[in-house]
């Protein structure tokens, strides 16, 4: 093959993705080595995962303008899912998100995951004049996300839901929004958390923003309005918490102490801690982990698989594991800077900032840090719909690579 | 700000994000490694659910009516047991080899640890095999629930209702996570309306297990367990002794009973024949006897109080009073003419006597057809539809019990899809006058009616619950339940009352249950059924002058109100009023009278 291919194929997330689709086929076998309901997982997850990876290549080869074109239809089409799913669909552990075709369950909502990002990407770059700190054109960019979470809320999977937020910061500010309107949209994020503690929180950071908000000497009315958007956040989330059902407020509470809900989440994170840090420097070998093999977390083949890295493969294995994924939201970031595509570009920095949000999340629950939302380890969970979404936006990712300017 | 100053910041704030995990990996694998590991081998926590005692049901005067009493259930944890003894354990059991292997193969995940209940309800004789063979049948185990007695003769298999197994569908279906395979769940009567309560809070024991899966001691030294909270207890309404003289009235009949006390909304009795036997469903459930009970032509499980929807027939004749009152086409002096027939569009409607010029009570005692007949034309359906909402017809009353019905107060657009707008006219109101037609109602509605009535208009919210104890605080705290005035002028009801006074204590329709003791009043009714036999209705209430009790007896294909469900209500009415001490029931009372 000659040097250029090699220029512009972007073989560092070609293979991070390789290694990562593989230890998270071996990591399915062992959590359900001896389950006799799902000891094939690992057959499916493995077929798909080949299927996935050539779809991934295969998309790393598309022209740019390709998928510019069809990002809105596709939106349209993710769209019209989730409405279906919310008539149709089947209900599974209380959220109404899976279809069943021919015996595969999908989920709009992981679908969703990418082609929100490309209508997003797509509309904040087809018009070169478009400036997203004029309110009406930050509105209807913020729509484009919205509308899909409001969805997925209800189903009600406040986890996936919760993902559709965690790329409106990065891509805004990559996109060009003024630095006042950023610390506005962070705003409305730390009030909801600040009044869930407390008046006097609450409080606290009100004060915080109003002195930030007057730093940037902008215009009166737009900090009296954002101001008092943010006050509104405050009181309504009290409310909005007092009428949960108790197992989710209960699922909230323990995010802050387990022991306050010791027989549900709070119980798989004691045993997730003690089955990682069982693992110690080296782990305790493939197959032989005691936790893992005995099955204390429940459906460890899905979101709590890295468990089982942890306890099998050690600090070591994490370590490899997390770099790997460092490496590609690395890599993503590097082609949203080089590419000559401004969609691509966005659409890359959407991608980064979703499997970030994922790892921090997933990571973070299984060791304590992050309360237990149910998402899942990217290209590592079992979950036919999640694994094909995310290696869709990482051949996405590569194509940004392909469609850089060399003299940069 | 430059697209490599922002890249920068992105590379910064990932960076970031990458050494707080791996510190907290650090920390988790490095540091706390030995005291996590010794977590891990020793002592992995196993979690051991216990199931709670269902809360009890008491009557209104403190009887317990609905109790618990100890069964062994065996069970069998899948990741222990040697699959080389499943013929042993079937047979135990006494299920096929099969039928197990396939109970064993549902569970899923994390169950896999914990044990499946295979069977209810074990026999001391299996109890004892299973504690011999203990060692060797390593998984297999028996644990104590509660199971369901009825320490009375009564049946009330309507009003208590029964618990099920929880099915895949409503499990998946929950919100929340509280159910899990095997659990029981309230499926029907008031162990479905208040499973919440009676359920009580499952609590949880936590064991130190070692690797091979064996119990090595208590976890924490038990700080951490969380003991189960009993189900609360409901105190009803019902009448014990009552509900068991109004079963037995109905022995081997077809129909509904419904009492209830018009002051506040409680009900004294409720009976639907034929029923079943809820001891079928107290231990485990044999799928053969609950088929038989789903497929029986008598439809056992239907609950007729409640859900049964039948034209009302003549009882229906006081709702037509109060509409005509309300709604100023009569006035309490007011009399039509009854001719002994009725023509209109060239169509001839019977009655069964001729009166003359009379007024809402003797078209009351007399139950003349065609008095109403000429009411209900000039009412129009707009106003009959107004006034028998007022009444809660066409919804439910809001009987704490599933599946209530809404029956049928037909409307334009009722008529306008079932006939199409030109297929019916305004003669359907002949028929709807006197309670027959398109109507249709239910025996607790009409009881919520006669209550209604009996008390000036104040329409109280049915009900068998009278308060929850909760288990744990030993407190009783009432339910609430909705008590509305009817916007009518009193002196509007006391005329139907009078009526209703003369048609038992007159020479009404319902002479032949007149009492010595007790006033009784009511009104009969006959609702013709093309299919078959009539049904036979009563609704009354009693004493007339201060009323304590309101009733409503149904009698499928039984043919006149006075001869079938009179009899039946009356001889309830004075056995409450008597402190259940008198029995006036006569079968034979007398001859049918048209109504």
């Amino acid at each position: 093959m000659d040097k250029s291919f090699f220029k512009r194929f972007d073989i560092v997330l070609a293979l991070a993705t390789a290694v990562l689709i593989t230890i998270g086929v071996l990591a399915i076998y062992s959590a359900t080595f001896g389950n006799a309901s799902s000891h094939d997982y690992y057959m499916k997850q493995l077929y798909f995962a080949l299927f996935g990876y050539s779809l991934m290549i295969g998309l790393s080869f598309i022209p740019a303008e390709y998928l510019s074109k069809v990002s809105y239809l596709l939106y349209l089409i993710t769209i019209l899912l989730l409405v279906a799913v919310l008539i149709f669909g089947r209900t599974i552990k209380g959220n109404k998100s899976w279809f069943y075709v021919g015996g595969f369950g999908i989920q709009p909502s992981e679908i969703a995951k990418f082609t929100t990002i490309l209508c997003l990407a797509n509309y904040l770059s087809a018009n070169e004049a478009r400036d997203i700190n004029r309110p009406w054109e930050f509105i209807k960019a913020a729509a484009i996300v919205l509308i899909p979470f409001g969805l997925i809320l209800k189903q009600p999977d406040t986890g996936t839901a919760l993902v559709f937020l965690s790329f409106l910061v990065p891509v805004f500010f990559w996109a060009g929004l003024s630095p006042y309107f950023l610390v506005a949209l962070i705003s409305f994020g730390v009030i909801a958390f600040a009044a869930f503690f407390g008046t006097a929180y609450f409080i606290a950071a009100i004060v915080i923003i109003t002195v930030s908000l007057l730093l940037f000497k902008r215009n009166f009315i737009w900090s009296g309005i954002i101001i008092a958007v943010n006050i509104a956040i405050g009181f309504s989330v009290p409310k909005v918490f007092s009428k949960l059902q108790p197992y989710q407020q209960k699922r909230i509470m323990a995010v802050f102490d387990p022991t306050t809900d010791p027989l549900g989440t709070g119980y798989n994170v004691i045993q997730s801690k003690v089955a990682i840090g069982s693992g110690g420097l080296w782990g305790k070998g493939f197959l032989q982990g005691t936790q893992t093999q005995l099955k204390f977390i429940p459906e460890q083949w899905t979101d709590f698989i890295f468990c089982m890295i942890g306890e099998e493969f050690g600090f070591i294995g994490a370590l490899i594991l997390l770099t790997l994924y460092i490496v590609i939201i690395y890599k993503l970031i590097s082609n949203a800077y080089v590419t000559r595509s401004r969609f691509l570009s966005i659409a890359c920095i959407g991608f980064a900032s979703i499997i970030l949000f994922h790892l921090i999340i997933n990571v973070g629950m299984t060791i304590g840090l992050m309360p237990v939302i149910g998402i899942p380890l990217p290209l590592m969970s079992y979950g036919i719909s999640s694994l094909l979404s995310f290696l869709v936006m990482l051949g996405i990712g590569m194509s940004a690579y392909r469609n850089r300017n060399l003299y940069v | 700000m430059s697209a490599s100053a922002k890249r920068i910041i992105l590379y910064i704030f990932v960076g970031c994000i990458f050494v707080i995990l791996l510190s907290r990996l650090v920390y988790l694998q490095v540091i706390s490694v030995d005291e996590l590991s010794k977590d891990s081998n020793k002592n992995a926590i196993k979690n051991i659910t216990e199931t709670p005692a269902r809360g009890l049901m008491f009557d209104r005067n403190g009887k317990l009516v609905v109790d618990n009493r100890p069964s062994y259930t065996l069970t069998v944890t899948p990741y222990q047991f040697d699959k080389s003894y499943l013929n042993e354990v079937a047979e135990i059991a006494n299920l096929t080899p099969e039928k197990l292997k396939e109970e064993l193969d549902k569970v899923k995940g994390t169950n896999r640890f914990n044990p499946v209940r295979i069977k209810r309800d074990l026999t001391f004789k299996q109890v004892s095999y299973l504690s011999e063979n203990k060692e060797r049948l390593k998984g297999v185990d028996f644990e104590v629930e509660a199971m369901r007695v009825y320490p009375n003769k009564f049946r009330a298999s309507h009003i208590f209702g029964y618990t099920k197994e929880i099915s895949e569908k409503q499990l998946d279906a929950q919100i929340g996570e509280y159910y899990k395979q095997g659990d029981l769940i309230g499926s029907s009567g008031l162990e479905q309306t208040y499973e919440e309560f009676l359920r009580g809070e499952k609590g949880n024991r936590f064991v130190s297990v070692d690797v091979k899966g064996r119990e090595v001691g208590q976890f924490n030294d038990g700080k951490s367990d969380i003991p189960p909270v009993n189900g609360s207890d409901l105190i009803l309404s019902i009448d014990a002794d009552l509900q068991d003289y109004a079963e037995k009235l109905l022995t081997g009949k077809h129909g509904g009973i419904i009492a209830m006390d018009p002051r506040t909304g409680e009900v004294l009795c409720l009976v639907s024949k034929p029923d079943f036997d809820l001891s079928i469903f107290s231990g485990p459930t044999d799928p053969k006897e609950f088929g038989k009970l789903l497929v029986d032509k008598d439809k056992p499980l239907f609950n007729r109080a409640i859900q049964a929807k039948y034209p009302p027939g003549s009882t229906w004749k006081m709702m037509m009073s109060l509409a005509g009152l309300g709604s100023g086409e009569l006035t309490t002096k007011s009399t039509i003419v009854c001719e002994g027939s009725f023509t209109y569009g060239g169509r001839t409607w019977e009655d069964h006597g001729a009166y003359g010029a009379i007024m809402i009570p003797t078209a009351l005692e007399k139950s003349a057809n065609v008095f109403f007949y000429k009411l209900g034309l000039r009412l129009g359906l707009e106003n009959y539809d107004k006034f028998s909402g007022m009444f809660n017809f066409g919804k439910k009353t809001g009987i704490d019990l599933p599946n209530e019905t809404n029956g049928l107060l037909p409307t334009e657009e009722y008529y306008n899809k079932v006939f199409g707008p030109r297929g019916w006219n305004q003669s359907v109101l002949i028929n709807l006058g006197i309670g027959q037609g398109e109507l249709l109602v239910s025996p607790v509605q009409l009881c919520a009616y006669s209550s209604a009535i009996a008390m000036n208009g104040l329409y109280n919210q049915p009900h068998l619950v009278k308060k929850i104890k909760n288990s744990a605080t030993g407190k009783e705290e009432d339910v609430k339940y909705v008590s509305r005035q009817i916007d009518m002028p009193k002196n509007y009801f006391e005329v139907v009352q009078r009526g209703m006074y003369l048609v038992v204590n007159g020479t009404g329709t319902a002479k032949n249950v007149k009492n010595s003791d007790f006033s009784l009043v009511g009104k009969t009714g006959t609702a013709q059924n093309s299919g078959g036999n009539n049904h036979s209705w009563f609704v009354g209430y009693a004493p007339y002058e201060d009323p304590k009790i309101a009733i409503c007896v149904l009698g499928e294909n039984a043919g006149w109100g006075n001869q079938f469900a009179a009899p039946i209500a009356a001889a309830i009415m004075v056995r409450y009023l008597s402190g259940n001490s008198a029995d006036v029931f006569n079968e034979n009372a007398g001859s049918g009278i048209s109504d």
